[in-house]
């Protein structure tokens, strides 16, 4: 009896767990997670991204561990968030981990984050489908949310693990085109082109779909994203999760 | 102050168990790696604590502290846990009490290099299971 995965499991049992996914890295599913969890209240962000921990940089509590207490591991409370994250616990280091491990480190964190009052868990996850993906579905049911920027190579990954998704029988309530414009001079301007294959494999897969802008504005707030209001939020912002 | 936190995960566990099961628990045997350097004396305070008014409240821990044996998977090297000691002090030393192995011991390969090659593809098995239960 392993009483980890167990105590995973009770832990977030009757709670709404969304998780932000997408085939390959660098599509900025750290920064929807983050905008995604300030959308409502109660909520915790919980980084699984264990290899990347780009959470703590965006939150600007890198180096910061968290404190344990007899309930479990305490979140950094932060613009009405609770933030858990294996950067809490390692600091600013580099992980690397054999793949079997990373099941038992998803699990342990997902076990001791002491998620009391919480009533929505949004889940960072790193980029592919690898063993944290399989963990988290050993622990709970979840809503996954898509990212993907407009780049064909992107869309056609992140069609894979929608393909696994609907094998297990998740649908994705949402498909999150992100980087699709720049607003110059009050014109849109689609640098990655129009992004028609994700809007063909959103409606495929009867996901509602979101166009997130590039705000050049953006990297001034990677520290204090709690404080970022901007026209990326406001998009998700019109979105029902 | 982990040591609650894990007795709390053992109860809540195997009480659901003993629930589902309409059993009352005698003995519990608890296996864990000796990386996660856990005070057995604290586990034992707090699962006696934790444990009234569950199906546990008679039942005794037992504690099985492992040594596992290591094997390192890119030059084959099998070692003990007293040649890689030092390391895992080291890490006490930087982090205090809630060192990361001490909450997550699966950590270890992040942490410890092989002593001969110096990879940290390290296997070994570093998880806490619950080994066997008696019941009344």
């Amino acid at each position: 009896m392993r009483p980890l995965l167990e105590r995973a499991r009770d832990n977030l049992r009757d709670k709404e767990v969304v998780a932000v996914m997408s085939g390959k890295g660098g599509v900025g599913k750290s920064t929807v997670a983050t905008l995604l969890a300030f959308l409502h209240k109660d909520t915790a962000l919980i980084d699984l991204d264990i290899f990347g921990m780009s959470i703590p940089r965006l939150f600007g509590v890198v180096g910061r561990l968290h404190e344990v207490e007899k309930e479990g591991i305490k979140p950094f409370e932060i613009g009405g968030v609770k933030l858990f994250s294996l950067g809490g616990i390692v600091g600013d280091r580099y992980v690397v981990l054999p793949g079997a491990n990373e099941g038992g480190v998803v699990e342990a964190l997902l076990a001791f984050a002491d998620l009391d009052g919480v009533k929505r868990v949004v889940i960072d996850m790193p980029p592919g489908m690898g063993e944290a993906l399989l963990a988290l579905e050993r622990v709970a049911k979840f809503k996954p949310v898509l990212v993907s920027t407009p780049s064909k190579m992107s869309i056609k990954v992140v069609g894979h693990l929608a393909d696994y998704l609907s094998e297990r029988g998740v649908k994705p309530p949402l498909f999150v085109l992100n980087m699709a414009y720049v607003e110059c001079g009050g014109v849109k301007v689609y640098p990655f082109g129009r992004g028609e294959e994700a809007r063909q494999l959103a409606e495929r897969l009867g996901s509602t779909i979101v166009e997130l802008p590039i705000d050049p504005d953006f990297e001034n707030y990677v520290g204090k994203i709690h404080e970022y209001r901007g026209p990326i939020y406001r998009e998700l912002q019109k979105v029902r999760l | 102050m982990h040591e609650w936190s894990l007795a709390l995960s053992v109860i809540q566990t195997v009480d659901k168990w003993a629930r589902e099961h309409n059993v009352e628990v005698r003995k519990i045997s608890l296996s864990v790696p000796i990386v996660s350097q856990l005070d057995i004396s604290i586990l034992r305070e707090a699962f006696d604590m934790l444990k009234k008014e569950s199906r546990l409240e008679k039942a005794e821990l037992e504690v099985k502290v492992r040594t596992p044996r290591y094997r390192c998977r890119a030059c084959g090297y099998m070692f003990g846990h007293e040649e890689v000691a030092s390391q895992i002090e080291a890490l006490v030393g930087k982090y205090g009490e809630e060192y990361p192995l001490h909450l997550v011991p699966e950590l270890l390969p992040a942490f410890v290099k092989c002593p001969k090659c110096g990879s940290h593809d390290i296997e070994a098995d570093l998880s806490i299971q619950v080994e066997q239960i008696e019941t009344v």
